[in-house]
């Protein structure tokens, strides 16, 4: 077994990210200038599709390239008890043989968006040398989104058999995916998907990066090789150009965000439950409209 | 604010039934905790250094095998390697009522037979875990 000692301070420092410990902050704060060498690989696609089996392939081979590699496996809270039953990590055993950090991540009720905290996830990987995290989401709209934010390669995976909803999802998954890769092509449907993804790639608009269509099938390993050669190459092209400012984008995006949120939160204080409810009962008895009692409380 | 509780669930060695473990995992999901499970035939190893990377407070095994007996010690012997004796062993499954008290001595926080009612499991991780 590995040395746990680091491993178990990572672990930690993740908790305190996802638990919104104040401790995180300090933690990252005293640890930053040492973040940001990691290159994160953004894995999606349906419930199902092999996202797992496939981060797990591809970790093990990033990992004999000489990459220390982590893995967030992000998987939805449930609404009704806000707990979660996690279960990538059973498909990632090859990995985990291998001694890649893999955490397990549910989406809870994030007021910051699913983003902000999974890019301090990323840093706390970083903090313990990974240079390449894979953030596997399930692709349910607004999650593929965020991982595009997080993301500087997004791999977006597809498997035949879901008939109409992939055609209806194909223009989002054009305009995210780097890299589209067609899993269980052991299954029938498989060439024929692949196909109508590159007739669309190439109908689409041209871009200075087209993403290549490539079949895999995670179950075999079978591939894996070529998956990994096309992530590279569009890490290439990444950073021979668009890279830094992608991630200046990015980063001016997450501030925003966070610090929308803080000044909402601290104004909210500021003016305090009982202006707002004194505000309500005018509203109420008609002594007020409800526009010039917001414009009064926001100044 | 304030920690979720977080269970490894998993089942070590050979034994495939899987039941109780799901049943266990939907149960603590139910009741608001997260569950890595980590499905079957893992190793005592595997286990530690996912409870370890997952920063899990308990993990859960479940054995119906008759294994339980080089498996708890091995696995309560990682964990004190590794620094991680404050994660604790919980258990169920097969377990015989005579080895129950020899089980407790050793380390292992709470064990749960057939038939024990997922809400004293959960009650009992929560007091456990101090929320
Ligand atoms: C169903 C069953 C099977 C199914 C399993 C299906 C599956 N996917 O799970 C099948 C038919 C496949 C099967 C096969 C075998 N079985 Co079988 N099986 C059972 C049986 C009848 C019920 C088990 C069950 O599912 N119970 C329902 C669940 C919900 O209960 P549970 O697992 O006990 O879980 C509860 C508690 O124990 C506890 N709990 C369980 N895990 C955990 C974990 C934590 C963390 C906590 C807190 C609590 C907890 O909470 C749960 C809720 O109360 C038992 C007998 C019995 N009465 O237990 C035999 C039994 C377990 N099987 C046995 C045997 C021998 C076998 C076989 C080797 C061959 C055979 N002779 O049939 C094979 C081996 C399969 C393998 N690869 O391991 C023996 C084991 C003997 C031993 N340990 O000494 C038993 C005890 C039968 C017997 N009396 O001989 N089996
Ligand atoms: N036939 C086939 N099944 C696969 C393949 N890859 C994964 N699977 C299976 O598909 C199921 C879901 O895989 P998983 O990786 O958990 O999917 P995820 O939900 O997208 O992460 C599992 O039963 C896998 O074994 C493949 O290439 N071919
Ligand atoms: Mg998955």
């Amino acid at each position: 077994m590995l040395d746990s000692q680091p491993q178990r301070a990572a672990a930690r420092l993740l908790s305190w990210i996802e638990d919104e410990d104040p401790r995180a902050v300090a933690a990252l704060q005293a640890t930053w200038s040492r973040t940001g060498n990691g290159y994160v690989i953004g894995v999606t696609g349906p419930p199902g599709a092999g996202k797992s089996t496939l981060v797990d392939c591809l970790a093990v081979h990033a990992a004999a390239q000489g990459h220390t590699v982590g893995v967030l496996a992000v998987d939805p809270t449930s609404p009704f008890s806000g707990g979660a039953v996690l279960g990538d990590r059973l498909r990632m055993n090859g990995a985990q043989q291998q001694g890649v950090f893999i955490r397990s991540v549910a989406t809870r009720g994030h007021l910051g968006g699913l983003t902000a905290t999974t890019r301090y996830l990323v840093n706390a990987l970083e903090l313990l040398g990974c240079d390449l995290v894979f953030v596997e989401t399930v692709g349910a709209g607004q999650g593929d989104v965020e991982v595009v934010q997080l993301a500087d390669t997004t791999v977006v995976v597809e498997v035949p058999g879901l008939g109409d909803e992939v055609q209806a999802q194909k223009a989002g998954i054009l305009e995210i995916g780097d890299l589209l890769l067609v899993n269980k092509s052991d299954r029938p449907g498989a060439d024929r998907l692949a196909q109508e993804l590159l007739s669309a790639v190439e109908l689409g608009e041209p871009r200075d990066w087209q993403p290549p269509v490539l079949q895999v099938t995670a179950i075999e390993g079978t591939g894996i090789d070529a998956a990994w050669d096309a992530i590279v190459d569009h890490r290439a092209h990444m950073e021979a150009g668009p890279l830094a400012d992608d991630r200046l984008a990015r980063q001016m995006h997450e501030l925003e965000q966070q610090l929308q949120q803080q000044l909402f939160r601290d104004r909210m204080v500021t003016i305090g439950d009982k202006a707002l409810r004194s505000a309500a009962e005018r509203v109420l008895a008609r002594r007020s409209d409800p526009f010039s009692a917001i414009n009064r409380l926001a100044n | 604010m304030g920690g979720k509780i977080r269970v490894l669930i998993a089942k070590p060695g050979l034994d495939g039934h899987d039941r109780g473990a799901k049943v266990i995992a939907r149960a603590l999901r139910d009741a608001g905790m997260e569950v890595i499970y980590t499905g079957l035939r893992q190793s005592p190893e595997d286990i530690v250094s996912a409870a370890i990377q997952e920063d899990v407070q308990f993990i859960g095994l479940s054995i119906l095998s008759g294994a339980h007996g080089h498996i708890f010690p091995r696995v309560l012997e990682l964990l004190k390697e590794q620094g991680a004796s404050d994660i604790k062993l919980i258990a169920g499954g097969i377990i015989p009522d005579d080895e129950i008290p020899k089980w407790k001595e050793m380390g292992v926080t709470g064990i749960f037979g057939p038939g024990s009612s997922t809400v004293d499991i959960v009650d009992f991780i929560r007091a456990q875990s101090g929320a």
